[in-house]
């Protein structure tokens, strides 16, 4: 993946040797998990048959899979007809999917692959919320003041949490344990008080009155939600006022700010930086604020903690879950001979493959 | 690799009777166009408002039978367990799927071993990364806290009240169960009654999640616990002999909170060692009665007299919440049934591999052999 120099992910030498195994000759990037510490020997001896090859060479195969989407350059070196497999948001990107149908290519969204429920097949929510929280304690740490954060003598740390859903859960689970399981024996044992989380959703995010009450005893503010209008923030610059100025913002949702042509997409907590995996913990003087389009507020700050890809902070655990996540996605379109072969109403995972084919789009 | 045709078998759970849930026809139907015959036994379905006819539907490989024959086929599929004297049907060959619970049903287990009886617990079928393939969470959540704002939506058109409050949710445990709980309570367990709510200018609900870090202090809980209009257990306790909340601290709630439990645990006192409710005090309840008031006289009945209870709320608790909307529930775990007993008809309970693909795998770990191999049991 070409991304941030933080980004460092791809796939484990282990799951090219799956591909072998179900009949793939994998084609590699020069220089592919180098990042992660990866030989080009560790590849072989995973999977005898694979290949090096250049930049442009990888994207000349029947099937590319790679976790992040594409630029357009590369999508242009495709062959016609040739399978994407990649995390390509249909839903929130038509100009990709444009794109794609004009090129003639064919593809699989990663993040599209749901069951008969709709539950994503391939996700890391988990590692969002994990890792998010963790690092937002880190700095919560550094911020929070006497007698500080592992001291008994402290009340109990306050989480306030914007949304309740498959993010959230798991943002629940994670903040009552720091985001460090360790870290939350280590207090524990220590008869340090524990975490408080409490949930909030659209019926109380739009009463002012009680979320200036609940934010002016808040310690983290966790944007978990999920807009359905991403025009208008949840929380407005102006509230963040009340937050106590140790409280540090974790941010999980992830949308951008974003002029479409007049129309202006908001952060759900409106001011706070778009981090990545180069940075995502900025201080309330970060320079980065100074590239927040004007049209947002950003007078009032707070330490805040933002990553357009939570899972890659861990490299190798995020590359692991997607590896045995993605083998029977593979198995499948490998033994249909690619997508066109895939049916609605075939087995378990082509019908979870349908319904993330361009084809099939939209639903 | 089987090559004769498969037999599978569906008795009659003989529960409580609020206990209505069947596998439905849908799911039966495809058990036949897999390649099973599949003996139901008679009246099956039918307190869900099915008859034979409807699960037969013009398939001669669909017949109905006596409860030992449905017990003896290759495969007996029932969803919660038999009771110990139905283990006497079950055929030397047959394979017994249902929700068995090895960990925590030791006598059970023991059972099965001596008798020699192939087993695939249903709560034991889990992915690679040990998430629960045939489980509905969701519902334990929903149904729980929807019966909870039931109650008070007898008092409360829309749930506004006319002192302009709004409503406090506290939840004990942030697993599994709790994940769901907190998405269900911050909609008072059903979307469209938040929606009438905001509709109505309701004040909303706030809800807050306590891990064991906070529980364990009854200062801190005080606090919570004074202001609490809904009480939540789903907690999954490493120790069950002693409860999270005592009785004495439910003085704390007001005359008019509701207790939600969600994690069932029974009271049984001659374990060793014992095992008690999270909460101290209140009910289990089951598909026929899931709400207790607190005079209710049935509390004195259920709760044994070694437990104090002198501090009581309105209780809602039930064995087995997925139950209360079985229509719903029976779609959801045909569906996640459905691969398995894809591989189930090809390969038998002896030749299931774990080096094999997804769903094989998956139903490997579930076997008895692997649950006592994994504890030396074997």
């Amino acid at each position: 993946m070409h991304k941030e120099a933080g980004e460092r992910r791809d796939f484990l030498p282990k799951f090219a040797g799956i591909l072998e195994k179900y009949g793939a000759q994998a084609v590699l990037e020069e220089g592919y998990g180098s990042r992660m510490g990866y030989a080009q020997d560790d590849y072989l001896s995973s999977a005898p048959s694979c290949i090096f090859a250049t930049h442009r060479e990888a994207y000349g195969q029947d099937i590319v899979l790679v976790l992040r989407c594409p630029g357009e350059e590369e999508m242009r070196w495709m062959k016609p007809g040739s399978l994407l497999v990649s995390m390509l948001h249909f839903g929130t990107r038509p100009r990709r999917v444009e794109l794609l149908r004009e090129l003639g290519l064919k593809a699989v969204s990663i993040d599209g692959i749901v069951d008969d429920y709709g539950h994503r097949l391939v996700e890391n929510l988990s590692a969002v919320a994990w890792n998010g929280m963790e690092a937002a304690f880190q700095v919560l740490e550094d911020t929070y003041p006497p007698p500080g954060l592992r001291s008994p003598k402290r009340p109990p740390i306050r989480v306030t949490l914007l949304g309740a859903g498959a993010v959230g859960g798991h943002t629940v689970q994670a903040a009552v344990r720091y985001g460090n399981p360790d870290l939350q024996a280590e207090l524990a044992g220590k008869d340090v008080p524990g975490v408080i989380v409490t949930a909030v959703d659209r019926d109380i995010t739009g009463n002012q009155g009680i979320m200036q009450e609940i934010l002016s005893r808040t310690d983290m503010l966790v944007d978990a939600s999920a807009r359905r209008d991403q025009s208008r923030p949840i929380i407005p610059n102006d509230w963040l006022a009340h937050l106590p100025k140790h409280a540090v913002i974790l941010d999980l949702s992830v949308d951008p700010y974003e002029d479409m042509d007049g129309k202006h997409l908001v952060k759900g907590i409106e001011g706070i930086p778009q981090g990545n995996l180069n940075q995502y913990i900025f201080t309330p003087d970060d320079p980065a604020y100074d590239s927040i389009p004007d049209f947002v507020n950003t007078k009032y700050r707070r330490h805040s903690v933002s990553c357009y890809s939570w899972p890659g902070i861990d490299p190798y655990g995020s590359m692991y879950v997607y590896g045995e996540q993605l083998r029977p996605i593979m198995r499948t379109l490998l033994e249909k001979g690619g997508g066109e072969n895939i049916h609605k109403d075939g087995s378990y995972f082509e019908r979870a493959i349908s319904r993330a084919l361009l084809s099939n789009w939209p639903l | 690799m089987q090559t004769a045709s498969r037999t599978i078998g569906f008795p009659n759970m003989l529960e409580e009777e609020g206990e209505k849930r069947a596998f439905l026809p849908d799911f039966i139907h495809s058990m036949a166009e897999m390649g099973f015959q599949v003996v139901l036994e008679k009246g099956y379905g039918e307190k869900l408002g099915f008859g034979f006819m409807d699960y037969r539907a013009g398939r001669s490989s669909i017949r109905e039978g006596s409860r030992p024959e449905a017990f003896s086929q290759d495969i007996a599929l029932i969803l919660r367990s038999p009771h110990i004297e139905d283990f006497e049907l079950i055929g030397k060959n047959t394979c017994l799927m249902a929700m068995l619970h090895y960990p925590t049903h030791p006598l059970r287990r023991e059972l099965l071993k001596s008798r020699g009886i192939q087993a695939i617990s249903l709560d034991s079928i889990r992915d690679d990364f040990g998430t629960r393939l045939v489980e509905n969470m969701r519902a334990v959540g929903w149904n729980g806290l929807e019966a909870a704002f039931n109650e008070f939506e007898k008092e409360y058109d829309d749930l506004v009240r006319p002192d302009g409050r709004a409503w406090r949710v506290t939840v004990l445990g942030t697993g599994m169960v709790g994940r769901q709980v907190v998405d269900a309570a911050t909609k008072f367990g059903r979307r469209d009654r938040n929606s009438r709510h905001m509709k109505a200018n309701g004040e909303g609900v706030v809800v807050s999640a306590l891990g064991r870090n906070i529980t364990f202090q009854k200062g801190r809980v005080r606090q919570f616990l004074e202001g609490t209009d809904v009480l939540v257990d789903s907690t999954q306790r490493d120790d069950p002999s002693r409860p999270i909340i005592t009785n004495d601290q439910l003085a704390d709630l007001h005359k008019d909170a509701i207790i939600v439990d969600l994690s069932v645990d029974p009271y049984t006192l001659d374990a060793d060692p014992p095992v008690v409710k999270g909460i101290e005090g209140i009910p289990q309840g089951n598909l026929d009665q899931y709400v207790f008031e607190m005079d209710d006289p049935k509390w004195d009945e259920i709760v044994p007299d070694a437990i104090p209870s002198e501090n009581r709320r309105k209780a809602i608790t039930c064995y087995s919440w997925p139950g209360i909307h079985p229509l719903d529930c029976m779609r959801r775990y045909g569906q996640q049934l459905r691969p398995l007993l894809r591989v189930l008809y090809r390969k038998d309970y002896e030749a299931l591999s774990q080096s094999e693909r997804f769903f094989e795998r998956a139903l490997h770990r579930a076997k008895l052999d692997t649950f006592l191999e994994s504890t030396g049991a074997l």
